[in-house]
């Protein structure tokens, strides 16, 4: 195999430490990731004469993804059966004490109207001051007065090159590349450099973009790779043609949309198939998870 | 082939024959002797050239168990460490205030671990904390509960994790975590581990007089 995968095997890896949030209220698309702390250990770089001229061009690319920031719709069968489960569980429940709290002032108050009331009798003499029915009234007037953010807006998800698209689903970012004359829509990319990781790599391939985005990498070892051959005429001894490396990495934190021309294209697995090459997307849809 | 059978199959009839013969024998004089001869015949150990020799013997079919420790002190499993091709042991923690939730959360975990062949040390609970949520009274300065919240922690230890494996399973766990819910993956140390007893004042008391 190329020089560097096995460079990366004798390196001591990366200590990672990454914390995940779930959405909070009131928070709009991203879901908000907090990091420890990540301690690196210095990578050591490898003496020259190591490597032996290898014919391929190294190249590492990001497979940034949005993650889903709600859970999806339930399709019709699922929707029948969570209902069904709802009600299982109504009918086998017991009241809690909020609810027994309701039915003995409700008792208590038709006993006070019953009009042979004496209020000596009582046998509980704390009465309080709050019924549990006032509580009930003040929790459904705060309800009232809240609005949830809609979970679909149809103009958002057809601007493309926004990443609060599809809430419900997971996201990738391509972007329009330059590669041997051709202008084509590709995974961010970069050609490696003597001296650093593939990683290191990928990692400045989307600080070229210029968005800048916060990003999480989920790993050290590349997800997934694509070996193109260069076509017989341009090929030369020590180029015949390219391996891309992936890294799968995470969206943490976007920047402002900015308004100019759409650079980036933000999309969902099946829609993938109409931007990319057909064998590019043979290899990148292995590794891609919709789910 | 036939004689041979034959001839075997005759030397059997004469034997069950025989041991008939020597059955019956056997069983009228049991009856005579005792009349009931359920308790008698069973606490009679028979001889070892007896057939029957050891017939309720069972001690020796049941599994080599050693003999039973004392309660022991919980040990704690090995910490791995990292080393260039997999990262040392890992605490997945799963929190949040819905305990249905968190609960079936970590159990997808547990279960996608098995299915992707990772090991996994340990799935423990930490215990749950209580918060209040207090709200100052909209006429006047005192401030009322208003909520009691409560958070609800899960922690599953993994022993070792491949690096090539490490970005898919990290991605498909963060597909599928439900709203409301937080993952956090760090790497497990022995303070982790000790944090989850309870510290016992009047042991360590005696431990410091005895120092002093």
């Amino acid at each position: 195999m190329a020089a560097p995968c096995g460079r990366m095997a004798s390196r001591p890896l990366f200590r990672f430490l990454s914390r995940f949030s779930g959405i909070c209220v009131g928070h709009t698309g991203i879901r908000h990731f907090s990091r420890a702390s990540v301690s690196r250990t210095t990578a050591k770089s490898e003496t020259e004469g190591e490597r032996g001229g290898s014919p391929w061009t190294l190249m590492a690319a990001v497979c940034l993804q949005r993650l889903p920031v709600i859970s999806a719709d339930y399709n019709p069968m699922e929707q029948r059966f969570k209902d069904m489960l709802h009600q299982i569980e109504l009918e086998k429940s017991v009241l809690s004490d909020h609810e027994l709290r309701l039915l003995e002032e409700a008792e208590r108050m038709s006993r006070k109207q019953a009009g042979d009331y004496d209020s000596d009798k009582e046998d509980d003499v704390d009465q309080e001051i709050l019924l549990a029915q006032d509580m009930e009234d003040t929790w459904e007037q705060k309800l009232k007065s809240f609005q949830p953010a809609p979970r679909v807006r149809a103009d958002v998800d057809k601007d493309l090159s926004s990443p609060e698209r599809c809430l419900a689903d997971s996201l990738v970012l391509l972007t329009e590349q330059q590669v041997g004359g051709e202008k084509m829509w590709l995974l961010p990319q970069t050609q490696w450099q003597e001296g650093e990781t593939l990683r290191q790599t990928a990692e400045r391939a989307l600080a070229s973009l210029p968005a800048g985005f916060k990003v999480t990498f989920l790993g050290n070892a590349p997800c997934g790779v694509y070996k193109y051959k260069l076509p017989k005429a341009i090929r030369t001894e020590s180029c015949v043609g390219t391996k891309v490396f992936f890294f799968k990495a995470i969206l943490t934190d976007s920047p402002p949309p900015k308004p100019e021309k759409a650079l980036f294209l933000w999309l969902k697995k099946n829609e993938l198939e109409k931007y990319l090459k057909p064998a590019y997307m043979l290899k990148v849809g292995n590794f891609i998870l919709d789910l | 082939m036939n004689p041979i059978y034959r001839k075997f199959q005759a030397s059997v009839t004469q034997q069950l024959f025989a041991l008939n013969q020597a059955l019956t024998s056997c069983r009228v004089a049991p009856s005579i002797q005792h009349p009931v001869w359920c308790t008698a015949s069973v606490n009679e150990r028979h001889y070892r050239s007896m057939p029957t020799h050891g017939i309720g013997r069972w001690r020796h079919l049941l599994p080599r168990n050693a003999p039973k420790k004392k309660k022991e002190k919980h040990q704690m499993k090995g910490i791995f460490s990292a080393t260039a091709t997999s990262y040392g042991t890992l605490n997945v923690k799963v929190s949040g205030h819905d305990m249905t939730v968190v609960e079936r959360y970590s159990q997808y975990i547990h279960n996608l671990c098995i299915r992707l062949g990772i090991n996994v040390a340990e799935h423990y609970a930490l215990p749950t904390k209580s918060t209040e949520v207090m709200l100052m009274q909209e006429q006047g300065t005192k401030m009322y509960v208003d909520a009691v919240l409560k958070t609800h922690e899960r922690v599953v230890q993994l022993s070792t994790l491949n690096a090539t494996l490490c970005p898919i399973f990290m991605d498909v766990l963060l597909k599928n975590q439900p709203e409301g819910v937080e993952l956090s993956v760090k790497e497990h140390t022995e303070a982790d581990f000790q944090a989850r007893f309870k510290t016992r004042p009047e042991l360590e008391g005696l431990i410091s007089q005895i120092y002093q």
